[in-house]
């Protein structure tokens, strides 16, 4: 063998060798997956710190749920419901929440409406025994919804509500605990996360080789768990409200559990989905479910209106047509075998 | 090229070939391979595409709850279940990763492991 065939090997092994370090196996994810908010978990983060940094936020996620949950006797929210009309205190924290979440109420003009949770039961969707009420009851629950009538002193950070009434922050508390995860996360160093907090997706930073994460919008109407569209985020929140989620049948009509609080019975505004996309997975969950019930004039409405929400929304219509905002357009595609659905964008311009 | 040279390059070489072995013919990522636990717990891994005639088989919880779990070639689903929400039956088939299946009540999570697809989650 030659210096010559040498030469030649080493030049072929080496260049061999930087090839196929570019090939090397994406970086894997630490993981912790638990059951808390009433659902299913998955925290998963990218990086040196990324154990601790996970286990911090599963024991944080595990705590906020304790304060939050509406059934879990004890909690700083069951506490406000049976205080039966009197002053109670909460933590700051959860006080934060409060407000805020009301303030969302308000700039949907009660679309979100945070005192729905007698309806919510009635139906039977917390108890497990599934029923239709009758339109007497439901006047009578309706009447027992109203956001305006929660009072708040921050001086105190205590919350009050007539007798009879009852908070439940289902639809913004996975979002606000995204929140929480993620602010976690970035104090801890993590600069590329993804937490899955039973269908809200919240991202910290783009993934690990700066790419956007690719975050799938579920088909409504399938019965597969197919996905009709995906949006491309980072450092952002994506969250979905639809009435497939959970429902029943009975007598050959579907009751979901998103209610419209004017009716106290399913919301049926032409909107099979609604999705949020944005900064903050508070607002996210929040409108998400605002949009479901509003339907989509008013969510245009809402969107031209209020920039400084900072978000952009996907909507899957009862025809199969979606309807997205303009700020998405780049991010957003329709996936195969979906690509023939007709696809509105919503501008700013009104006549646009 | 003395001989301590010539060592060094052989390994080097060697290594490399090692690396490429490894490379290649290490089980071939991609497939999708479903993976059934129960709180938190492994109850089983289907390896879905050498999957060729379905399969079926019953998950049961402490508190009685039974869910139905097939599989198929490329997809599984819960079937049906006792539990009172159905949410677990209402989700259909999965054939990605980037979605779980969940029935609450038997913390029962069944999910695609792979390196499927374009979606990273499904919201």
């Amino acid at each position: 063998m030659t210096p010559k065939f040498f030469k030649r090997l080493t030049g072929t092994a080496l260049a061999l060798t930087l090839l196929l370090t570019g090939c090397a196996p994406a970086p894997e994810p630490v993981s912790r997956d638990l059951f808390a908010m009433g659902t299913f978990l998955s925290l998963s983060a990218y990086g040196g710190q990324a154990q601790p940094a996970v286990d911090r936020a599963a024991d944080l996620v595990t705590q906020l749920d304790n304060q939050l949950s509406v059934t879990r006797e004890g909690s700083e929210i069951w506490a406000v419901n049976e205080a039966q009309g009197a002053w109670t205190q909460v933590s700051q924290r959860t006080f934060d929440l409060i407000r805020d979440a009301l303030e969302l109420c308000r700039v949907t003009d009660g679309a979100l409406d945070i005192t729905t949770y007698p309806a919510v039961r009635a139906w039977g969707f917390t108890t497990d025994e599934h029923r239709v009420p009758s339109p007497e009851e439901l006047a009578g629950l309706a009447a027992r919804i109203d956001y305006t009538a929660v009072e708040l002193d921050p001086a105190t950070h205590s919350v009050r509500l007539p007798e009879g009434m009852m908070l439940d922050l289902g639809a913004v508390a996975k979002g606000w605990a995204g929140d929480q995860l993620s602010a976690l996360m970035e104090e801890d160093g993590i600069s590329s996360a993804m937490l899955y907090l039973g269908g809200n997706i919240q991202t910290v930073g783009a993934k690990p080789d700066g790419s956007n994460w690719k975050v799938g919008i579920q088909d409504p109407s399938g019965p597969e768990g197919a996905s009709l569209a995906a949006v491309e985020v980072s450092d952002q929140a994506v969250v979905t409200s639809g009435g497939y989620q959970r429902f029943f049948e009975q007598d050959g009509q579907v009751y979901w559990h998103i209610m419209d609080p004017d009716t106290a019975a399913p919301a049926r505004s032409g909107v099979l989905s609604a999705t949020i996309v944005g900064g903050r997975g508070l607002t996210c969950d929040a409108l998400s479910t605002a949009l479901f019930v509003m339907g989509a004039d008013r969510a245009a409405r809402l969107w031209r209106d209020h920039p400084e929400l900072e978000f952009e929304y996907v909507l899957v219509l009862e025809d199969g047509s979606l309807q997205i905002s303009q700020g998405l357009e780049q991010g957003f595609k329709l996936l195969s075998p979906y690509q023939d659905r007709k696809v509105t964008v919503i501008s700013h311009d009104e006549r646009g | 090229m003395t001989k301590g040279v010539k060592i060094a390059l052989a390994f080097l070489v060697g290594a490399v070939l090692a690396a490429c072995a490894w490379l290649f013919l290490r089980p071939a990522p991609g497939g999708s391979v479903a993976v059934v636990k129960q709180d938190g717990v492994v109850l089983q891994e289907i390896d879905l595409d050498k999957l060729e005639e379905p399969m079926m088989f019953t998950v049961k919880g402490d508190n009685g709850i039974l869910n139905t779990v097939v599989a198929e070639h490329g997809r599984i689903r819960v079937k049906d279940a006792t539990c009172p929400d159905q949410i677990c039956v209402h989700q259909g088939w999965i054939s990605q990763p980037g979605k779980p299946i969940v029935c609450l009540p038997n913390k029962l999570i069944i999910e695609i492991r792979g390196e499927g697809g374009e979606l990273d989650a499904v919201s």
